[in-house]
C-alpha cells in the first residue's frame, strides 16, 4: 500500500514540476529578444575621474547597448562593472599601470567582455551600461578596501553620467537620450572584485539619499572583503563551484549576511552555484579564447595540481562547462534576474527560486538555486533559522524542537561560542560559508551540524497551533548540503532523507528529499578548493503533503530512514513563497 | 586556538594600520601627522637593502626567484599601532617578492615570513616583483622563510628556497 502511495506522490510531484517547468519554457529569459540592438561608447579620457582618497586617476569609459528604435522609452537600465585583471598590454605581455604609458601599450578592454550579455537584455527593451575600471584595477591592492569604495563612486559618477544624457543631453550623443533611461528602476551587476563593488555602490547610493534607483544588485563571482551588506533590494549571487580564483567562494556572504539583517526586508535574495564553472569564462576577454594577454582558465592556471581533479579539472570525465556553456549560465540567471526584478517580467521569477529548471539558454542543468523569501508574513514563516544554541530546543516559532538518534546535535559557523568553522580539518576554500573576510571580523553562516548511525534519526520542530495554518505557503524549505568531511556519507554517493509534516489530528506524509531536488548531491572533487560545501536550498510544495491539513499543522520533521547513516549541514527551515506575480 | 586569533589579529593590524595609511582614512588621519605618507610613496622610496637573494631556478607555479628585503627611512615620523601598542616609527621594512610574471587576481597577493602574514602584496607594473610594507621590525628575522600566496590560504604558499640573511643591525 504505501509503494503504491510513494508512486502515487512521485507521479504528482513531477507533473508538477513538469507544469512549473512548462511555465518558464514559455519564454527563456536569455533567448535574443525581438529588438533590434546599437553599441556605442562614450569616453571622457583615461585620466577624468578622481575617486576619494585613492592613489591613482581613473578612465570614464564605458559601452552602451541599447534598443536601435527609442522610441518605447524610457527603458530599465542595467550598469555592468568587471573585476581585477590586467590593464593594459604590449604584444603577448600584460602590465598593471594606468594610464597605458609603455611604448606601444594598449588598454585591455575588460568592459567589452560581457556584450554577450547586453546584446540580449537590449534587444529585450533595455539600456544596458558596461564601465571601464582599469584604473581601480592598476592600484587598488594599495588601499585598505582594495578597491572598494573607488569602484562604486565610479558607478555613481557614472550614473551621474547617463543622468545628464538621460535629463540635458551632452556629448557624444546630444540629446538622443533624453527621457530615455528609466533611473528609478537600474540594476547592476558586477564581477569580481566589481561583485564587492556593486555591492559598496548600492550602499553609497542610499547614503547619498538614494539618487538613483537600484532595485537589483548581481554580484558574480565576487569577492567579500568589507561585508556590506545589501538590504532592501533583490540580491543574486552567482557561485562558479570550479573558480579558481575566488576559490574560496567567499560571495555567498552576500547572501548569509542579509536574510535576517533588517526586519521586513521585503527584497528577495537569491544565489545560484554552478557546478563546472570557473572564474574568467564570464568574461569573454579573460577567457582563453581572447586574443588578450591574461586570459587563462583560472582553475588551471592558479589551484596547483588543478588539472587531475575529476569535477574541475581536464581528468576523464570531469563536468569543466565550455566557454559557452559556462556565459550560458549567467546569461539565463542574470536575465531572470534583472528582467524580473528590474523590468517586472515576473514570469522568470520560478527560474529564480528553483520552481522551474534552468532554461535552455543555460545550456547545462547542473547547478543549484537558492531562494530566501521577503520578510513578509504572507511570504515567508521562519520555523527555525538556527541562529543559536536555543534554537537546537526551541525554534524560532517559539516552539519545541526534539531529535533522536542524532550525532553530533549543534551549531558551527555562527557567532562564538560555535566553532569558527564547521568542518575544522579542512582548509577555509572548502567551507565558503565561514571562510574568514579579508577586511572584515564578521562570523560566517550559522549551520546545524547533524548526522545519525542508523534508521531511526529524527529532527523534529514543532509548530504552535496558533501558527499552523501554512496553506497560504507554496513550499517548505531549508538549506543543506552534505558533509564530505564526515565518514559516514560514503564518496560520491548522494545522500536521502524524508521531510515528513504532521497535522494537528496526527495525519502525516513524508517526501523523500530526492523527489523534489538533487541538493544532497555528495560534493565532487578532489583537488585544492573542492571538495567543498555549499548549502542549497531544497523547496517541498506543500501540494506535495496530500492527506494533511496545511491549515493546522503541528510539526516538521526531518527523518533520517533512507539511509543506514550519513551526516548533513542545515539551516533556514522556513514556509516560504515565490516573490509576487 | 587562542594563540592562533592574537597572531591573526596582530597580523591583521599590521596588515590593517598601513593600509588605513595608505587610503587617508579620516579615522586614521585624525591621530597621525602623516597623512602625506602612502603605500604608493613608501613603495618608491629609496631603501638599505638588509637582505637579498636570486635564484636561477623559478619556485613553484608562481615562478618566484627571490626576494629582497629593504629597510625604509620615512620622510618624516608616523604613528602606528603594533600589536596592540601606538608607536612612533620613522623606519619601514619592505619585502619583495620577485619572479613571475605574477597573475593579476581578485584575491590579492599576500607575503609571509614564516606563518605570519607581513602584508598585502602590492605588485609592479610589468608584475615581475610583489612588495609588502610591515612597521614591524620583529618580523623581518634571521632565518626566516619568505612565502607568497593568494589570499590568507596557507596550503598553497610558494616558498623562496633561501632563508632570510639578514645583514646589519636586524640580525
Amino acid at each position: 500500500m504505501s509503494t503504491i502511495r510513494t508512486y502515487i506522490h512521485a507521479f504528482c510531484l513531477t507533473v508538477l514540476l513538469l507544469v512549473s517547468a512548462g511555465i518558464a519554457f514559455a519564454q527563456d529569459p536569455g533567448a535574443p529578444g525581438p529588438l533590434a540592438v546599437t553599441r556605442e561608447e562614450y569616453n571622457f579620457g583615461d585620466t577624468a575621474f578622481q575617486p576619494t582618497a585613492f592613489p591613482g586617476p581613473v578612465e570614464l569609459l564605458a559601452s552602451i547597448h541599447y534598443p536601435t528604435n527609442l522610441s518605447g522609452g524610457p527603458f530599465p537600465l542595467i550598469v555592468l562593472l568587471h573585476g581585477r585583471h590586467g590593464t593594459c598590454f604590449v604584444g603577448g605581455t600584460q602590465l598593471l599601470q594606468w594610464p597605458c604609458t609603455a611604448n606601444n601599450s594598449q588598454p585591455i578592454p575588460s568592459y567589452k567582455g560581457y556584450d554577450y550579455l547586453s546584446e540580449v537584455l537590449a534587444s529585450h527593451g533595455y539600456v544596458v551600461v558596461s564601465i571601464s575600471a582599469n584604473g581601480v584595477n592598476a592600484v587598488d591592492n594599495s588601499v585598505f578596501d582594495l578597491g572598494a569604495l573607488a569602484r562604486a563612486e565610479l558607478i555613481q559618477k557614472h550614473l551621474d553620467i547617463l543622468n545628464t544624457f538621460n535629463t540635458t543631453g551632452g556629448a557624444p550623443f546630444g540629446t538622443k537620450f533624453v527621457g530615455k533611461f528609466d533611473m528609478s528602476r537600474i540594476g547592476t551587476m558586477g564581477h569580481s572584485r566589481g561583485g564587492e563593488g556593486v555591492v559598496r555602490h548600492y550602499v553609497l547610493n542610499n547614503s547619498l539619499g538614494a539618487p538613483y534607483g537600484i532595485k537589483a544588485v548581481f554580484p558574480l563571482a565576487p569577492v567579500d572583503f568589507n561585508r556590506f551588506v545589501v538590504n532592501n533590494a533583490a540580491l543574486n549571487v552567482l557561485l562558479p563551484y570550479c573558480d579558481g580564483d575566488v576559490s574560496d567562494l567567499q560571495g555567498v556572504h552576500f547572501y548569509d549576511d542579509a536574510r535576517y539583517n533588517v526586519p521586513g526586508d521585503l527584497a528577495p535574495k537569491h544565489y545560484v552555484l554552478v557546478m563546472g564553472a570557473n572564474h574568467n569564462f564570464y568574461n569573454t576577454i579573460w577567457s582563453p579564447s581572447s586574443p588578450f594577454p591574461g586570459a587563462t582558465n583560472d582553475w588551471l592556471a592558479f589551484v596547483p595540481g588543478g588539472h587531475s581533479d575529476t569535477q574541475c579539472g581536464t581528468a576523464k570525465g570531469n563536468q569543466r562547462l565550455t566557454e559557452a556553456q559556462q556565459r550560458g549560465t549567467g546569461l539565463a540567471y542574470m536575465s531572470a534576474f534583472f528582467r524580473a526584478y528590474v523590468g517586472g517580467e515576473n514570469q522568470f521569477i520560478p527560474i529564480l527560486t528553483g520552481d522551474a529548471p534552468p532554461p535552455p539558454s543555460a545550456q547545462t542543468n547542473n547547478l543549484f538555486v537558492s531562494y530566501h523569501a521577503p520578510d513578509d508574513p504572507a511570504l515567508r514563516l521562519d520555523v527555525n533559522r538556527l541562529l543559536s544554541d536555543t534554537n537546537l530546543t526551541i525554534n524560532t516559532l517559539g516552539a519545541t524542537v526534539t531529535q533522536t538518534g542524532l550525532t553530533p546535535y549543534e551549531l558551527c559557523g555562527g557567532e562564538a561560542p560555535q566553532p569558527q568553522r564547521c568542518l575544522p580539518d579542512e582548509p577555509n576554500a572548502r567551507q565558503p560559508h565561514t571562510t574568514p573576510s579579508a577586511r572584515s571580523p564578521n562570523r560566517g553562516l550559522s549551520q546545524l551540524k547533524t548526522g545519525w548511525n542508523n534508521l531511526t534519526g529524527n529532527y523534529n520542530n514543532q509548530l504552535p497551533a496558533a501558527l499552523g495554518n501554512v496553506s497560504g505557503f507554496q513550499a517548505i524549505q531549508f538549506r543543506v548540503s552534505v558533509n564530505f568531511a564526515d565518514a559516514r556519507n560514503l564518496a560520491d554517493l548522494a545522500q536521502e532523507f524524508r521531510v515528513k509534516l504532521t497535522d494537528a489530528s496526527g495525519s502525516s506524509t513524508s517526501v523523500r528529499v530526492s523527489d523534489v531536488s538533487s541538493a544532497l548531491f555528495f560534493p565532487p572533487g578532489r583537488v585544492g578548493p573542492v571538495p567543498k560545501v555549499v548549502l542549497n536550498t531544497v523547496r517541498v510544495p506543500l501540494s506535495a503533503f496530500g492527506g494533511v491539513n496545511l491549515n493546522a499543522v503541528r510539526s516538521v520533521q526531518f527523518t533520517f530512514d533512507e539511509r543506514l547513516q550519513g551526516a548533513i549541514l542545515v539551516t533556514d527551515v522556513a514556509f516560504a513563497s515565490a516573490p509576487p506575480m | 586556538m587562542k594563540q592562533i586569533l592574537i597572531h591573526r589579529c596582530a597580523a591583521m593590524a599590521i596588515i590593517v594600520l598601513p593600509l588605513l595609511l595608505a587610503s587617508g582614512s579620516p579615522v586614521f588621519a585624525q591621530n597621525s601627522n602623516n597623512k602625506d605618507v602612502s603605500v604608493r610613496e613608501i613603495l618608491r622610496l629609496p631603501g638599505r637593502v638588509l637582505a637579498e637573494t636570486k635564484s636561477a631556478r623559478p619556485e613553484g607555479d608562481l615562478k618566484v626567484t627571490g626576494y629582497r628585503v629593504e629597510e625604509v627611512q620615512l620622510p618624516r615620523t608616523v604613528n602606528v599601532e603594533i600589536r596592540g601598542q601606538q608607536v612612533a616609527v620613522d623606519r619601514a621594512w619592505r619585502v619583495t617578492v620577485t619572479g613571475g610574471p605574477f597573475p593579476v587576481r581578485a584575491l590579492p597577493a599576500v607575503i609571509w615570513i614564516d606563518d605570519q602574514i607581513l602584508g598585502n602584496g602590492i605588485e609592479n607594473e610589468t608584475l615581475s616583483q610583489i612588495s609588502a610594507i610591515t612597521f614591524d621590525s620583529s618580523l623581518i628575522r634571521q632565518g626566516g622563510v619568505v612565502s607568497l600566496s593568494y589570499g590568507e590560504n596557507k596550503e598553497t604558499r610558494v616558498r623562496v628556497s633561501q632563508r632570510l640573511q639578514l645583514k646589519g643591525e636586524n640580525q
